[in-house]
């Protein structure tokens, strides 16, 4: 039964698109992983509006004071069990940003993170390549 | 023994188990040929070219967190998305499948099976009130005012039908094409056309998914649903679409029949009635896939403007060949 449903989950990883303070860069590359060209529907990937329909949370841009509240609000809405994905350097360590008074230094100082993509902007293939190593450490857990 | 034949109809074949099984291998269709028309693969690697995709994507929303919100009406909120399963399923066990009648088969079913479509419309607008989310009930509210724009021509045109075959029975009706001719050829084409472009609004497919727009409204009526929940309403969509095929089916293309060899027919007639929805369901998700979606109020201007018009000069030319 535990397999079954690890399958099913592995299979059908539903995504959330949140933009923290990203200069929109990440944010379209984000969007070009899932066009036509990529296609992440192959593995079952789909775009959600809706927290309480998203199993990972894909994270673009800096985390500010400002949007933190905000951040938490929508990672506590969605449905256990959920992943983070920190997509860009500004995510990852607050990138140029780093050191300013309205920052923080990472998403991970604020929620915890699965999977880290780097770049500024990553690339369509990074993100999938992301994703990928996303399920695969799903898998082995 | 009788009994035992007739449980075993409703829960397996041509039932419940069955309906489960065939919506997911619809949606699987759907999504396969929305895809091809994008120029995309659509889901590839889940089972045999993503056969399976959605019956995964129902385990895994199904041993997912179940939450239920502190402002929402709860009994409402729990109870809804059951309702909405067994209205489709019931709907489902009314058509013509293994012979010329369903299951559930009286005289003036077709009132019943139009009635149980806006049932389920109903419930979706609860869903969408009890939830009290914002962006829930914009979404129930655009719901609301769709209905009120799709359900009048969707009922002439089935009327129009009655008054072709003489009867509100659907066993009646598909009897009639299969001593005669099938609806879709001569007048009632435009009925067709009109009951198609209508199922696509109760369905919420995309020139009319007006109450759960992505872009605008969150998730609509459906934002605050996860888990169990999320995963009964997207099968009740997915059996509402094969209940809706279905009907066009009966209505229009002669129901479950074609040539047959005498003798055969239990086997035959599941065959004629897969590829009669599979026909029906192509042409539903081209028109998903041609268009964009429509603003709530062009959608409503268009209905009253056009199809009830058209619906009710449906019904006069009917009227006047028979």
């Amino acid at each position: 039964m535990m397999n079954l449903v690890k399958w099913a989950r592995l299979r059908s990883p539903w995504l959330l698109h949140f933009n923290t303070g990203a200069c929109n860069a990440c944010d379209i590359e984000v969007l070009a992983a899932l066009t036509p060209r990529y296609d992440l529907e192959r593995f079952g990937v789909l775009l959600k509006g809706s927290p309480r329909h998203a199993d990972v949370l894909v994270v673009t841009g800096p985390v500010t004071r400002q949007v933190r509240d905000r951040l938490l609000r929508v990672y506590n809405q969605m449905p256990d069990p959920k992943f983070v994905v920190a997509v860009g350097t500004c995510c990852i360590s607050g990138g140029v940003f780093n050191g300013c008074y309205n920052v923080y230094s990472g998403l991970d100082s604020v929620i915890p993170v699965d999977a880290y993509i780097f770049g500024c902007p990553p690339k369509p293939e990074a993100i999938i390549n992301g994703v990928a190593a996303l399920l695969k450490k799903l898998e082995e857990s | 023994m009788e009994w035992l034949l007739e449980l075993l109809q409703i829960l397996i074949f041509p039932g419940i188990v069955f309906a489960i099984v065939l919506a997911f291998v619809y949606e699987w269709f759907d999504r396969k040929i929305y895809a091809k028309l994008q120029n995309r693969v659509g889901p590839l690697y889940t089972g045999k070219s993503g056969i399976l995709q959605p019956f995964a994507d129902f385990v895994k929303l199904l041993a997912k967190e179940d939450i239920t919100p502190g402002e929402v009406d709860k009994p409402l909120f729990n109870a809804l998305p059951i309702v909405a399963l067994t209205l489709s399923l019931m709907g489902f066990l009314a058509l013509p499948i293994t012979g010329l009648r369903g299951i559930i088969s009286f005289n003036g079913d077709l009132i019943f099976l139009i009635a149980l479509m806006t049932l389920i419309c109903i419930v979706i607008i609860y869903s969408g009130i009890s939830s009290s989310n914002r962006f829930s009930t914009v979404g129930a509210e655009r719901a609301a005012l769709q209905l009120l724009g799709y359900e009048i021509p969707m009922m002439l045109s089935a009327i129009s039908i009655g008054i072709l075959a003489g009867s509100m029975w659907v066993y009646d009706i598909v009897n009639t094409q299969v001593s005669g001719i099938w609806f879709l050829v001569g007048p009632s084409i435009l009925g067709f056309a009109i009951f198609v472009l209508c199922g696509q609004a109760e369905l919420e497919r995309i020139p009319f998914d007006i109450p759960e727009a992505e872009t605008e409204i969150v998730a609509g009526w459906l934002t605050e649903f996860s888990g169990k929940k999320l995963a009964l309403f997207r099968l009740t969509k997915d059996v509402e679409l094969l209940y809706l095929s279905g009907l066009a089916v009966a209505l229009f293309l002669g129901g479950p029949s074609g040539p047959v060899i005498s003798g055969l027919e239990p086997i035959l007639y599941p065959i004629y009635f897969l590829l009669k929805t599979l026909f029906v369901l192509f042409l539903l998700t081209t028109l998903r896939a041609l268009f964009a979606r429509l603003r709530i109020d062009q959608m409503v201007n268009f209905s009253w403007k056009y199809l009830v018009p058209l619906a009710i000069l449906q019904v006069l030319l009917v009227r006047v060949i028979v």
